[in-house]
């Protein structure tokens, strides 16, 4: 193979790659599941989600 | 000629192959269910309304906080994970995750985990959550484990803790009722970490973890298995004629401590050969059903007392 076919840098292999796509996915439904429960809790709290006790 | 040396990938960092379930194997799911269950049990004993979406919250948060002590757990002990039967599955011991790969994982949910309850719910329920990881994770895996026989009985707090950050998280404070279910699960942690010990010593010993059995000698842990187990059926029974729990706890308490001592005193009374690891077995074995049944006892009262006007209405 001539040198300049050859792609740069690191080249994953088909198991790093699906690896790194489900963690991906993994750490989107965790972010997406903090949002959802922080939203969750300001309409539940309303103007006292600002009211935090000790 | 090429400038970039394309053998040099040979050096290229370590590249992982990493699944979710490896990650989730960090989060040491069965204790975790326990950890909710018992936590879900302080919860619902808290006097006052506390709002479904909060209550979910506070669950979560507690969860997602055991899960990064295992996750911690498991970054500190991968030496003894990987010369133990029992633990060299574990993701690091395998070679799935790296130690500042797991170390990492369980920062960030230590972190979110404290800081969500702390902003959602209240900052006494998130300072509780704190102090227990620091417990699990600094006093007992790194200061006592390979440090004390005692590791399990001091260590133990950590794990009797959930329900009390979840009362306070529903509450605001704490008084006695989640400080009896602290002592229940506090007394409850020896006699079922020993019997685990007396038939994994020779793990134990491999890895130089001086659980009792190893340091003492099984004789001197069946008699602590013992002594312990009185004091947990004495423990579990009081909130009955103290008035904090009711008759049906109490009845249910006394049936299952009396299987309990019975299960110890046959420990006890058997030292040798296979009766003896059929005895050690069926403590352990008994010893998860007896916290689950105790703990159940209590929710299904409360959900009792809430169904009933409803029933009889």
């Amino acid at each position: 193979m001539d040198d300049k076919d050859r792609p740069d840098g690191i080249v994953l292999t088909e198991a790093q790659k699906k690896s790194r796509r489900q963690r991906s996915i993994a750490i989107a439904l965790a972010l997406g599941v903090l949002v959802l429960l922080f939203f969750a809790v300001t309409l539940v709290k309303g103007p006292a989600v600002l009211n935090r006790p000790l | 000629m090429s400038v970039v040396d394309h053998n040099a990938i040979e050096l290229s960092p370590r590249i992982s192959e990493a699944v979710v379930a490896d990650y989730i194997a960090l989060l040491k799911p069965r204790v975790m269910s326990l950890v909710i269950f018992t936590a879900l049990v302080g919860l619902v004993i808290a006097p006052g309304h506390f709002h479904p979406v909060l209550a979910f919250t506070s669950i979560l948060c507690i969860a997602v906080g055991a899960g990064a002590s295992g996750a911690l757990n498991m970054w500190y002990e991968s030496d003894i994970d990987a010369k133990m039967t029992r633990t060299a599955n574990r993701p690091i011991p395998r070679g799935r995750i790296t130690r500042p790969e797991a170390l990492t994982f369980g920062m960030t949910l230590a972190f979110f985990s404290v800081m969500t309850l702390g902003i959602l719910v209240n900052w006494f329920a998130g300072a509780l959550l704190a102090f227990t990881i620091f417990f699990y994770v600094v006093i007992y895996t790194i200061a006592l484990k390979r440090w004390t026989a005692q590791n399990i009985v001091i260590g133990g707090a950590a794990g009797a803790l959930p329900p009390v950050v979840a009362w306070a998280a529903a509450t605001g404070s704490l008084s006695v009722e989640p400080w009896l279910l602290f002592l229940i699960i506090f007394f409850w942690t020896p006699p079922h970490f020993w019997a685990l010990a007396l038939f994994r010593s020779d793990d134990y010993a491999r890895a130089g973890v001086p659980m009792l059995p190893v340091v003492a000698g099984p004789d001197a842990t069946r008699l602590q298995i013992l002594l312990y187990t009185i004091v947990l059926v004495a423990v579990a029974a009081a909130p009955w004629p103290l008035g904090y729990f009711d008759a049906v706890y109490g009845v249910t308490s006394l049936m299952l401590g009396a299987v309990m001592l019975a299960l110890a005193v046959n420990v006890y009374r058997n030292r040798q050969g296979r009766a003896a690891l059929r005895a050690t077995r069926r403590l352990f074995a008994f010893s998860i059903l007896y916290l689950f049944a105790l703990f159940a006892t209590l929710l299904l009262e409360v959900v009792a007392h809430a169904l009933a006007p409803l029933v009889f209405w």
